[in-house]
């Protein structure tokens, strides 16, 4: 069985015409960071949702085929035991701050007041992921006034204190500058670390390259590509589907054809080792 | 918010309760002299609390052209046979006079009451103190969330005014011109505080929001001595009133 399964999910909003996915399969396995990748407007979001069972319980519309979670059909599964499964980071940071609390401390303390978690357990919780996430000048801020990229950093904040077994993240970099970005991805990789299930989408696709265990392509609503990190990233048929490889994946392209190399390089350090064998190559 | 001040650490139902004795003392004593004392009164209570400026402000702006306005249309309709004053079909009455204070220094006890008690208590702690007394966190956070989204939208209307601004659209200038240049940002408005409805709730929702019932909370208030003793001087006040009218 399967942690998270779409058998021949085919769906259609309530609004709006024509399918939005179409025939999508997936299998996924626990403990794993899979990137749904794509051009916009492809699904990605809307796999998202269903995943996390906002659709069909928010949004209505035609949905056929089967989701299932740990072999559970989502429309059996109660949305507050959802909740308490699955973390969603929105990809708009805008509409994710509660509106109700004074402080960034008090915000981040929502869900776990929502879950009735004591409260010497909340702030102690909630003092360590501010401390993770390097929060500590704006904890006593209004959240209505943070930037677009620290109400990110909150948001994320906020849905990893609840501690879920399963993150579902949409785009949570769209905000940020390098620097933030690059810290946002070491927290997604302590997150792995502690064995959760991540499904991330991303649209800087070094960091997926860095960062994913499995990459899903979608376009136009069909999966039409997934595989190892490494196997998809290296593939230039990605092209073909509205994304782009990495820097080191072209640069290896453009040097196979005046010479041997072996390996198309998708990371940093790859592409280290590789250009440096292929220097070796050449020189002997 | 300062926490030590007299008046702003009560226990919001104290103060509640307290607005709540103004309010009802003028029905007990109809004497409206005294209803334009509990005007004082608030205002006391509200420099105590060091929140005059804004109580004066609203009470002033609002409630007094409010009352002023109320007073001649009574003194003027009210029917009656004691002319005080007549020019062609207007008169003054005795009557309207009579009934028009009375009108007024109710409108007023109450109205500064009102206005006190939201200039001394925050509304996440009168909130707070709803939802220990069992009001369902839903409703309480409808109200928390409109108060805060209010400002939001006042932001948003302001972005989409310059927007159209810089396209040319004339925004400022006669009322008519104000007007027409509020009917196109209608539109944009509301469709997008529809659609962050639909995603706020979502993200509510995946904050465990609909979970429980009953939640706890980091935030928390507490009666103290204090409390109990203004509680039963208000009692005391209360009955006090009653004797004062029943002996009259
Ligand atoms: N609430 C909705 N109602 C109707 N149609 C929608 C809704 N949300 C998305 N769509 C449509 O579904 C399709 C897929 O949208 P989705 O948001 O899943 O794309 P995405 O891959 O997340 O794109 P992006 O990279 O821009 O975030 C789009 O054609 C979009 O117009
Ligand atoms: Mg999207």
């Amino acid at each position: 069985m399967s942690y998270i399964e779409m058998k021949g999910i085919s769906y259609k909003y309530p609004v709006g015409d024509g399918k939005v996915l179409k025939d999508v399969n997936l299998s996924l396995e626990k403990g794993k960071v899979y990137a749904l990748i794509g051009a916009n407007g492809s699904g990605k979001t809307t796999i998202c949702n269903l995943i996390r069972g906002f659709i069909p319980h928010f949004f209505k519309g035609d949905l056929d085929g089967e989701m299932l979670i740990e072999g559970k059909d989502i429309r059996e599964w109660e949305m507050g035991d959802l909740a308490q499964k699955m973390g969603y980071i929105f990809q708009n940071p805008f509409t994710q701050i509660s509106g109700t609390k004074d402080t960034v401390f008090e915000e981040i303390a929502f869900g776990l007041e929502n879950l009735r978690v004591e409260v010497p357990v909340i702030k102690e919780r909630v003092t360590e992921i501010i401390k993770l996430f390097g929060l500590e000048p704006l904890q006593n801020k209004d959240p209505q006034q943070l930037s677009g990229g620290q109400r990110q950093r909150v948001s994320l904040a906020s849905v990893m204190v609840m501690d879920p077994e399963i993150l579902i993240i949409d785009e949570p970099t769209s905000q940020l500058d390098p620097q933030a970005t690059e810290e946002v991805f070491k927290i997604i990789n302590i997150m792995k670390q502690k064995g959760k299930t991540i499904i991330l989408v991303e649209h800087k696709i070094e960091l997926i390259a860095e960062y994913a265990d499995w990459v899903i392509l979608v376009e136009d609503g069909k999966v039409v590509m997934e595989g190892k990190t490494k196997d998809i990233l290296s593939d230039i048929k990605t092209v073909n589907h509205g994304v782009m490889l990495p820097q080191y994946a072209l640069l290896g392209y453009e040097m196979r054809k005046t010479g041997r190399l072996n390996e198309i390089p998708i990371t940093e350090s790859e592409a280290i080792t590789v250009f440096n064998n292929w220097i070796v190559g050449k020189e002997e | 918010m300062e926490k030590k001040n007299a008046v702003l650490s009560l226990y919001p139902t104290t103060k509640l309760l307290m607005i709540l004795l103004f309010a009802i003392s003028v029905f007990i004593i109809p004497n409206y002299l005294f209803g334009y004392a509990i005007f004082f009164v608030c205002l006391l209570i509200a420099a105590i609390g060091s929140v005059t400026k804004e109580f004066a402000n609203l009470t002033i702006k609002g409630l007094f052209s409010l009352s002023v306005l109320i007073f001649v249309l009574q003194s003027f309709f009210y029917p009656g046979t004691h002319v005080l004053w007549e020019w062609s079909f207007l008169a003054i009455t005795q009557e309207g006079v009579d009934f028009a204070l009375g009108l007024t220094s109710k409108i007023i006890a109450v109205g500064s009451s009102l206005i006190l008690f939201f200039r001394i208590t925050p509304v996440k702690d009168f909130v707070y103190s709803l939802e220990v007394l069992g009001l369902s966190p839903k409703a309480t956070y409808v109200v928390l969330s409109t108060l805060t989204i209010i400002p939001e939208m006042k932001k948003s209307s302001q972005i989409i005014m310059d927007a159209q601004k810089t396209r040319g659209v004339e925004t400022e200038g006669s009322l008519m011109v104000r007007l027409k240049a509020l009917l196109p940002m209608i539109t944009p408005l509301v469709l997008s505080s529809v659609a962050s409805t639909e995603e706020r709730a979502m993200a509510l929702e995946a904050r465990g929001f609909t979970v429980n019932k009953r939640k706890t909370s980091i935030y928390s208030i507490e009666k103290t001595g204090r409390d109990s003793f203004i509680r039963v001087m208000l009692l005391v006040i209360l009955i006090l009133l009653i004797v004062w009218r029943v002996a009259l």
